[in-house]
């Protein structure tokens, strides 16, 4: 499929995006931020990690949710089968694990009273356990959380009925990456960025193309651009709470020496998957997990809200997996470019959140090259405020959120 | 006689300080370094890039002669400083933000 490169208006195949301003105050209102907690982030299937985290039985991961006001611990039983339990003891609610992850050989021990629990939850021993009342150790496991797996990664709900399973609130997206070779990708790094900035502030700054040219100057000429060097999209999908924007090889890149080199020992020529729409396709799961497919490699976003105006950006970069030393150069440099282009975006994220933060502008306006985030933004408004509220907010943009909060 | 590379690559052996165990390190170090040591390094290896590339993947990355895998922790170093001659021509990123924000959490090894 060939880049349209006039005018595409994808608004007109969504008309129920609106055209106008969208609020700003989801980023600053520690009111709204609240909302969010309850009504997207102990509601919404939230990735946590991949299966390759926990490589054998008894292999643990401890996640402090700031947003979920909760301890998560994810620990692979002998089964083989990854749980995920709020990681405090049943005895009087200590903190079961302190490490943030490791190998449990046994059973996680209380520290307090030593109460024990095996891989799979369930409470196998109680010090002094004769001296209870009628204790039931059978419905004293651990508190569990809805955890699943798709393609290899691990999402749980803290909802204690989750009103969708994971494939069901994955929806389209599921046909459209079956087949990825995921399990031929080895994580190459890893980086946790703290940030004060709102965690749409931070993903909406990836959410679109329009801004290559101008804040990455040096490397302008990442996607196809029209005759007044404007980016654009090659396709843009929705699927259900989640969207896809691809891009196509913009062939009239000129290549540095050393670029080309890294380029030429890309591991498979960096070829393109069947599952991909474009060259590069940017998926966007609701609510804060960003995936980026890049030829032969892919890119995962975990943007973690701490507080309305503090995020976590974690970065994964995955390679497939090599024994090839000119490969590994390919990644080398290939990690180095993003991250440097991402160091310039992360350099607006605060002066962002600052600015809404005066108060000055209440609305921000988005053209057709960023319907993405208009789709985002109406897919949060929508979870906080109901389907016709958030319908409402995407296309006139003019209420005020007060009235709302009562 | 060269002692740190493999024989044929003596002439970067006056590079091999940039042989640094990580992405962290190397990044710092070329944060570090004036742009005319980051250019003369680049100058230096740049045109010996394919032969260097061809010369490591007679080996595996789990088993390399140690003088080899000092050439490879160079080559990854010319990766690092790549973006700085090739995009920003400076050492640091033109407009990032403060670098050691990004902190690795994880990387493979090598």
């Amino acid at each position: 499929m060939k880049t349209v490169m006039t005018n595409r208006r994808w608004i007109k195949q969504h008309p129920d995006l609106g055209t106008g301003p969208v609020p700003t105050d989801t980023c600053t209102s520690p009111e709204l931020f609240e909302l969010e907690r309850e009504r997207i982030f102990r509601r919404s299937w939230l990735n946590v990690g991949r299966e390759d985290d926990f490589p054998e039985p008894g292999s643990y991961v401890v996640r402090d949710l700031a947003v979920a006001n909760t301890s998560v611990l994810l620990v692979r039983g002998k089964d083989r089968k990854i749980r995920a339990f709020h990681n405090v003891c049943t005895h009087r609610g200590n903190r079961l694990v302190d490490k943030e992850k490791g190998l449990c050989k046994g059973r996680f021990v209380c520290r307090f009273h030593s109460w024990a629990f095996d891989t799979s939850g369930q409470l196998t021993w109680v010090s002094d356990e004769a001296n209870f009342y009628d204790i039931d150790k059978g419905a004293l496991g651990l508190r569990p959380i809805a955890a699943d797996v798709w393609e290899g990664f691990i999402f749980i709900n803290l909802s204690p009925n989750p009103s969708e399973t994971l494939a069901e609130y994955l929806a389209g997206m599921v046909q459209q990456i079956r087949g990825y070779p995921f399990g031929e990708q080895r994580l190459l790094c890893r980086y946790r960025v703290e940030e004060k900035a709102n965690w749409k502030v931070i993903l909406d700054a990836q959410n679109e193309v329009y801004h290559l040219p101008f804040l990455h100057i040096t490397y302008p000429d990442f996607c196809p651009m029209n005759e007044q060097k404007f980016s654009r999209i090659q396709n843009f999908t929705r699927f259900g709470r989640h969207t896809a924007y691809s891009v196509e090889l913009n062939t009239d890149h000129q290549m540095k020496p050393v670029e080309a080199i890294a380029v030429g020992a890309n591991p498979r020529g960096g070829q393109v998957h069947p599952s991909m729409i474009g060259w590069f396709d940017f998926y966007t799961v609701f609510p804060n997990f960003c995936m980026l497919f890049l030829a032969g490699t892919y890119v995962t976003y975990n943007i973690w809200p701490v507080a309305v105006d503090r995020s976590v950006w974690e970065v994964s970069m995955y390679h497939p997996a090599t024994d090839k030393p000119s490969e590994r150069f390919a990644q080398e440099y290939n990690r180095c470019l993003l991250r440097d282009l991402l160091q310039e975006d992360a350099s607006n994220h605060e002066a962002i959140q600052a600015s809404l933060e005066s108060g000055a502008l209440t609305h921000f306006q988005f053209q057709d090259e960023e319907i993405q985030i208009r789709h985002f933004h109406k897919e949060v408004r929508r979870h906080l405020f109901g389907e016709e509220n958030g319908t409402a907010a995407a296309r006139n943009g003019r209420e005020t959120t007060d009235l709302r909060l009562k | 006689m060269s002692t740190l590379l493999p024989n044929n690559f003596s002439d970067l052996e006056e590079f091999a300080g940039w042989a640094l165990l990580t992405s962290t390190e190397r990044n710092r170090m070329r944060r570090t370094t004036p742009m005319a040591e980051i250019n003369a390094f680049y100058n230096a290896m740049q045109p010996r890039l394919a032969e260097v590339l061809a010369y490591l993947d007679q080996f595996s990355l789990r088993e390399m002669p140690q003088d080899a895998r000092r050439l490879l922790y160079l080559s990854l170093a010319l990766a690092e400083i790549t973006i700085a001659v090739e995009l920003f021509h400076e050492p640091k990123v033109t407009g990032g933000c403060d670098p050691e924000r990004f902190v690795v959490i994880r990387e493979i090894d090598p």
